[in-house]
């Protein structure tokens, strides 16, 4: 089997406090750590067990700037054979321009596969819809929230999708195919920082993004970065911790919570 | 073989000192002596019990034949480090740290929210002419309960007109539980980091919080000409000099438990009873097992991040118990993580665990 995996530079957000600059047009970034996109760590995952079970390669691509190389080498360390930057300093939000230029790139250079890993969304982006924009360009079955591959055989493969109400659906996906892969489909496994760096003698191939820019005019543009509405609710209670406590058992009590 | 010289396994000879005085054995599969004897065969370990050890450090200072045990559980763990394949919640605190320079994964802009609440600026190091750094430690830039502790030493040194300054966001984890959890490589990386922050401002002296950073900033960074103390050495220095002087009365009884990294392994037992002593009306107490037989709360090496598979009588709860036997009413210490696992069976049993910090401020 021959799979790719499309995995992202995320900045990691969850604890910052992220300020808009430049009057709306750009979030400052410059503190901000920056990781594997979560979901694009257990789709590699994935990839690399289903090819020690039956063979074959995975391929890493991320699209992004010079230092998206890092998440590269992260799934080479984790078992990818090879790893492909398309290098672009364009920031692409737009999931149908993304699914364009990955068109684009895979036809121009003629890359063949059996299936196509996306995470189910990026961190930054959470547009979710990559993978089934680029199985719709491709003309090839899509299935989305992928939380189990139960076989991968040689026409097809037996994936169980997350639905709501503790429901799963189990289904049947003729290659070539495109899974965007739900976090807990497995446990990744710990990269350790001397994996990285052999991973680094790995030789990385990097193509230029602008090479494949036919047709990749983004539909959606992200006007203004914006807070989103204050609401209200909340109430700050301060002064000395006696007066605090007993204004929260006040509230407590006239809430019902406590008696 | 190479890993066998360096941690002197081959030279065992099965006596059982190691497990004798482990503060593991006994209670939990963790058996180090076996652990050794399987090293010693190159025998299968089975995947969990490495990750009992709470690196100590009593099984390698004990031994009579200068083998060590707790090393060589490092590189036990470093080979599963490799290999990917560790417990969920320790994998959680090595990614945390990759990439936010802390085990919790906490806002590095945010590591120094402690001394913005202070009544006086804390400059940054470069901007003091001592070039005296006080090392946060992550567990204190970010545990509520432990952000106390930087704040109320930075208010003694203040006070006792001792001038330092803080790396602020700068700090990065100093790496001593990530290299015992077996994580080399990361280790290297937070020790180039903090050493490029500590030549680029000619830091002259750090003062540590936590015993575990001045274990390793002293011990495993390498000679960078700074002298690196604990701030029980500091405070208890200015008591003497009278550059601090206890005032009120503190009419408790007091039992003082030695941190691993602070006692048995850096040999610092005097220094926190000296200023526990200097407080009029404090009644000292010592634990059956104190100073160089002190019993492990269980918090290091990874143990912090790590919740063991068998259930058994926690040493922290065997501690409290003895606490409340021998009449205390205030458990002290100074370490971090010794106050953290304390606390829990302390509370339940109505006794108060304050860091010795906390205690002396109280009577500043």
């Amino acid at each position: 089997m021959n799979l790719l995996v499309f995995t992202k530079r995320v900045p990691a957000t969850q604890e910052e406090e992220l300020r808009i600059v430049d009057e709306g047009r750009g979030v400052d970034l410059s503190k901000v750590p920056f990781k594997v996109n979560d979901w694009d760590n257990y789709a590699i995952e994935e990839a690399v067990r289903i090819v020690e079970k039956t063979g074959g390669t995975v391929t890493a691509i991320s699209i992004g700037n010079a230092e998206s190389d890092e998440v590269l080498r992260r799934a080479i360390a984790m078992g990818a054979k090879d790893g492909f930057l398309i290098e672009t300093d364009q920031v692409l939000h737009d999931p149908g321009a993304r699914a364009s230029l990955i068109l684009n790139f895979l036809k121009k250079e003629g890359i063949t596969y059996d299936a196509i890993f996306t995470g189910v969304q990026s961190e930054d982006d959470q547009f979710a819809s990559l993978g089934g924009i680029l199985a719709a360009r491709l003309g090839i079955p899509y299935a989305s929230m992928v939380i189990a591959i139960d076989a991968f055989e040689t026409d097809h493969v037996t994936a169980r999708r997350e639905l709501e109400g503790g429901l799963q659906e189990r289904i049947k996906v003729m290659l070539p195919c495109v899974l965007s892969i739900q976090s807990g489909i497995n446990e990744p496994r710990y990269v350790s920082i001397m994996g990285i760096r052999k991973a680094s003698k790995v030789e990385r191939k990097i193509f230029k993004g602008n090479d494949y820019e036919d047709n990749v005019i983004p539909g959606i543009e992200v006007v203004k970065w914006v807070y989103p509405d204050k609401k209200g609710g909340a109430t700050m209670l301060d002064g000395e911790l006696d007066g605090i406590c007993k204004g929260l058992l006040g509230i407590l009590k006239e809430k019902g919570v406590y008696q | 073989m190479s890993i066998q010289t360096q941690t002197r396994v081959l030279t065992c000879i099965q006596c059982g000192k190691c497990t004798g005085s482990c503060p593991e054995a006994g209670r939990t599969p963790f058996n180090i002596r076996m652990v050794v004897r399987r090293k010693q065969f190159q025998h299968h370990i089975e995947e969990s019990i490495p990750w009992y050890c709470t690196s100590c450090g009593a099984c390698t200072i004990r031994c009579p034949r200068d083998v060590k045990p707790s090393e060589m559980i490092i590189d036990v763990r470093s080979v599963m480090v490799e290999e990917g394949d560790i417990p969920a919640t320790i994998q959680k605190a090595l990614e945390n740290t990759f990439v936010h320079r802390n085990p919790w994964g906490r806002s590095r802009a945010k590591r120094g929210a402690w001394f913005e609440k202070l009544d006086f600026e804390v400059p940054h190091v470069s901007e003091t002419v001592s070039k005296r750094l006080l090392f946060t430690c992550c567990i204190q830039a970010y545990d509520p309960r432990c952000m106390v502790i930087p704040a109320n030493i930075a208010k003694m040194l203040n006070k006792g007109g001792l001038e330092f300054g803080v790396l602020g966001e700068e700090e990065a984890c100093c790496g001593n539980e990530i290299r015992r959890i077996g994580e080399s490589g990361l280790f290297e990386e937070l020790q180039e980091e903090n050493v490029a922050a500590f030549k680029e401002y000619g830091i002259k002296e750090i003062i540590t919080l936590s015993p575990h950073c001045m274990n390793t900033l002293k011990k495993e960074y390498g000679d960078l000409g700074i002298n690196v103390s604990h701030y029980t050495e500091v405070l208890a220095n200015m008591i003497k000099e009278g550059r601090l002087a206890p005032k009120t009365s503190y009419s408790k009884k007091v039992i003082y438990h030695d941190p691993c990294f602070l006692g048995k392994q850096n040999n610092i037992f005097d220094e926190p009873r000296d200023i526990l002593k200097s407080i009029e009306g404090l009644e000292l107490l010592e634990f059956s097992r104190a100073r160089e037989t002190s019993l492990c709360c269980e918090g290091g090496g990874g143990r912090m991040f790590y919740e063991a598979e068998t259930a058994y009588q926690r040493n922290s709860e065997i501690r409290v118990l003895e606490a409340v036997e021998k009449g205390a009413e205030i458990m002290a210490t100074s370490c971090p993580f010794c106050v953290m696992t304390l606390e829990d069976p302390a509370t339940e049993k109505g006794l108060a665990v304050k860091d010795i910090s906390e205690i002396l401020m109280e009577v500043l």
